[in-house]
């Protein structure tokens, strides 16, 4: 299932620029300064905005711009019941919070995280296809103190279950884009399995299109780790997602030939971007890496996106990161020849099999 | 009327400094300035050489007014002076409750009626813009004319003679660490091939000798080979301090290189180091960084601007010695400035005999250097730039957080911090060793600068705001004493990946 109707669809990883007045904003509600009920008013105008721009930029599949959450993991962890975190003020709302799981997370309590309702607000300000991101199990359970679990790994699980039942919600909400992040899975290489296993129990029963995105760490724009994602090989092949997202824009395209090499049988969302340079790319070279990756994947089987999240840019440079990349998406199309829109009912998968027959 | 003293244990514990209080109360009483909008301050200048006068009014220019109209005023006075014998308080007093009463002028914030005998040197600028900071650069550019002229070396100006780095121990413990880093990194196999150090400050290469002796020392020990893939780079912004620390590390040359660098722009010139270096080792360089100072005051925010000057006295006698008008000091000042003494002299040689005749001359200019100092509203902290991509809101939780309250921005540190911190490898670390306030509370009871030493300024950085601004870029500060040398207001800042 594709929810998208072009050959080289353009999308985000998740995160938008966040301005600094909105930085300020975030963090006096975390002092208490401003009610939750202000800012959420806030919220959704940022929202609408970050849609707004995305559209203009001309982005196919778009996303909130995750400009709810003060960071990656405590969205979540603050939501999940049987977390505890005892202190919520913060002196600046990006921070994290210090999470402890002391027994083990309450199987039967069937409260939402609220993210359907993030997901159902988006959907009534575009037309487009909407790509919905959440942190994956793994990176959570690296944020969080376990008392409660003789096995750490069965926090993980534990999480997966309770990001399972929130998949349902979403896709129950119109959800049919889903994104596993999994931002602190390449400072682990050897949990590779552990994390995949806890995807699929993520993805177990929920009808979306699902897209898995590793990268090396954007936390306040600097790579948290260094390496090649030759870790995830052969344990990826096993999970049951659609795309891989990974970064390349940043790292370079050396790690290109693993995709082939293992045969990677669906998606690949190529980083085009690097989000962690203000520097913008002209279009010519985001075309450029797309003509490199056409060495691995063929066309029916990749998207563009960013290496990451924006959320690190000032919003210009964000703006013009993502028109050059449209632009260079289509100057690949031009050069291949391949219809900007498909044929109702039609799915790029599906023409791309016709075109490998 | 506000009194404001800042050194409260030296109140409790100088007779000397309480009995300047009588006759500041009877100026006070005596004068026709508007008491209910005034401030008084008192500080303790510790720097025997500084910018200020013993007392001096400072104007609080009132928000919205094209014409910058002052709306209250401050009188500062500093107690370490005043308490001294033999000094004019009353008369000092007066002089500045002068300039603070409505029939004395002042309406533009300027400190004094004109034709006062001061001889300005510049216009009302932001403390980091100011020209003191033109004499700081030309003392490093110039370091060794001063130094003939003066017949010592600039570290013998230092506390304690010698800048705070060499130390055996110290760099042990620093090697070792990165040791223990790189063999982790190893077992991984995640250990670049080239193992970069960079020093920013190097003064004499004591300090890069002595890391570079026991690194090879310990590197025999311990048997991986790491000294071979050590690149030690040294970085200056005096040519002269540099050529002096390449001949102290002259048998390690293979792995050290040396580069004159702006400290405050090291994106661009080190910028190849990004995500690459383990250790960025700086000593006695922040303290040396252009820096402005911002209040608050009554709830506003404001930027204090300067405006440097020769007293009249000083200013005649510079005249005098140098055989010029006092109208020619100003340009003759800027023009030593722009092209240093050595030049001075060749395109002067009537007036200086040669570069030593041009040095005492900007000796003299700066050892009688003022500034008068004023109080500009600003318009929202976000339109103050504190470097080309750090805005004013970075310090809205230090103003907020301390009432009124006067703090060093430390523009120039914290534009040569936030582009050290990218630097760094995510195992890498900052290790500084410098003048820090280390709470922002610590302005409410100390002076921290600005002074002079020798040729150059001194001023305290702002430690908790470094702390802020390296928090929001993901790493930890931690300060800690300076063991090396007891007693000592130095203090080791240490910077490393948070989360």
């Amino acid at each position: 299932m594709t929810p998208w109707s072009v050959y080289l669809p353009t999308t985000v990883v998740g995160s938008y620029s966040v301005p600094e007045w909105l930085e300020r904003l975030k963090t006096e509600y975390y002092q208490r300064r401003i009610s939750a009920a202000h800012l959420s008013e806030i919220y959704e105008v940022a929202i609408k905005a970050a849609v707004k721009d995305q559209e203009l930029a001309g982005i196919d599949i778009v996303s909130d711009g995750e400009l709810r959450r003060d960071n990656d993991i405590d969205y979540f962890l603050a939501r999940v019941p049987g977390v505890h975190i005892a202190e919520r003020a913060k002196s600046d709302y990006y921070d994290y919070y210090e999470a402890e799981v002391t027994a083990p997370l309450p199987e039967d309590d069937k409260t939402s995280l609220g993210l359907a309702a993030d997901f159902a607000f988006t959907r009534t300000l575009t037309d487009r296809p909407i790509k919905f991101s959440f942190t994956g199990p793994f990176s959570l359970s690296r944020r969080v103190t376990d008392t409660a679990y003789a096995d750490p790994a069965d926090l993980v699980r534990a999480l997966a279950r309770r990001l399972n039942a929130e998949a349902r919600l979403l896709a129950g909400a119109g959800a049919t884009l889903l994104q596993i992040d999994e931002p602190f899975l390449a400072g682990y290489p050897e949990q590779a399995l552990l994390a995949i296993e806890a995807v699929n129990i993520v993805t177990d029963g929920v009808p979306v299109t699902w897209a898995l995105h590793v990268c090396y760490g954007n936390r306040y724009a600097r790579p948290s780790w260094e390496g090649h994602y030759d870790f995830l090989f052969p344990a990826v092949l096993d999970a049951r997602v659609d795309q891989l997202v990974l970064e390349f824009a940043r790292k370079g395209l050396e790690d290109l030939h693993l995709i082939k090499d293992n045969d990677w049988p669906s998606y690949l969302g190529l980083g085009v971007i690097d989000v962690k340079s203000a520097t913008v790319e002209s279009p010519d070279l985001v075309a450029a890496r797309i003509r490199r990756a056409l060495e691995f994947v063929p066309p029916g089987r990749l998207m563009i996106n960013p290496d990451c999240g924006l959320r690190h840019l000032a919003p210009d440079v964000a703006r013009r990161k993502l028109r050059a990349m449209v632009a260079g998406a289509a100057i690949v199309r031009g050069e291949l020849g391949l219809p900007a829109v498909l044929a109702e009912g039609d799915t790029v998968l599906a023409e791309a099999s016709r075109a490998a027959e | 009327m506000q009194i404001d003293v800042r050194p409260v244990r030296r109140l409790r514990e100088s007779a000397a400094v309480r009995a300047v209080f009588p006759p500041v109360l009877e100026a006070l009483a005596a004068s026709a300035a508007d008491l209910a909008g005034l401030r008084v301050v008192g500080d303790w200048i510790q720097y025997k050489a500084n910018f200020r006068d013993p007392v001096m009014a400072r104007p609080v220019l009132a928000p919205g007014l094209p014409d910058g109209e002052a709306d209250s005023w401050e009188i500062a006075v500093d107690l370490r002076r005043c308490a001294a014998e033999g000094a004019d308080v009353s008369g000092a007093m007066a002089a500045a409750l002068a300039e603070a009463a409505p029939q004395a002028g002042g309406r533009d914030g300027a400190p004094s009626p004109a034709g006062d005998g001061r001889v300005w040197l510049e216009p009302w600028v932001p403390g980091s813009a100011s020209l003191a900071w033109g004499f700081n650069a030309l003392f490093w550019q110039a370091l060794a004319d001063w130094e003939k002229a003066s017949g010592r070396e600039y570290e013998q100006s230092l506390p304690g003679g010698e800048t705070a780095a060499r130390d055996t121990a110290a760099a042990r413990d620093l090697i070792l660490g990165l040791f223990k880093t790189w063999d982790e990194l190893q077992a991984r196999r995640a250990l670049p091939e080239e193992l970069y150090v960079l020093e920013l400050g190097v003064g004499n290469g004591g300090q890069a000798r002595t890391f570079l002796d026991e690194f090879l020392a310990l590197d025999r020990r311990h048997g991986r080979g790491y000294y071979r893939r050590l690149h030690y780079l040294m970085g200056d912004y005096s040519p002269h301090v540099l050529d002096r620390a390449r001949q102290a590390v002259g048998q390690h040359g293979e792995r050290v290189s040396g580069l004159v660098l702006e400290a405050t722009r090291l994106s661009g010139s080190v910028g190849f180091l990004a995500g690459k270096a383990f250790l960025v080792y700086i000593s006695n360089v922040y303290d040396n960084l252009p820096t402005d100072e911002v209040a608050a005051i009554r709830g506003r925010d404001y930027l204090v601007q300067v405006r440097s000057y020769l007293p009249p006295g000083a200013a005649a006698a510079i005249a005098e010695r140098f055989g010029m008008p006092p109208a020619d000091l100003a340009p003759l000042i800027q023009r030593l400035l722009r092209i240093g003494p050595e030049l001075l002299s060749e395109s002067l040689p009537e007036r200086f005999g040669d570069t030593g005749q041009a040095v005492l001359f900007w000796q003299a200019a700066w050892q009688a250097l003022r500034q008068a100092e004023r109080y500009v509203p600003l318009e929202g902290l976000d339109t103050y730039q504190v470097t080309p991509s750090v805005t004013g809101e970075i310090l809205r939780p230090l103003l907020t957080a301390e009432g009124d309250v006067r703090m060093h921005v430390s523009n120039g540190t914290l534009a040569s911090f936030a582009d050290t911190l990218p630097l760094l490898h995510p195992f890498g670390r900052v290790v500084c060793h410098d003048l820090f306030t280390t709470a922002a509370g610590e302005y409410h009871n100390g002076f921290f600068g600005p002074g002079k030493y020798d040729g150059s300024v001194v001023n305290w950085v702002n430690g908790p705001l470094l702390a802020l601004l390296a928090s929001r870029r993901g790493f930890d500060v931690q300060f800690s004493p300076f063991t090396q040398r007891p007693g000592t207001h130095i203090k080791t800042l240490t910077a490393q990946v948070r989360d």
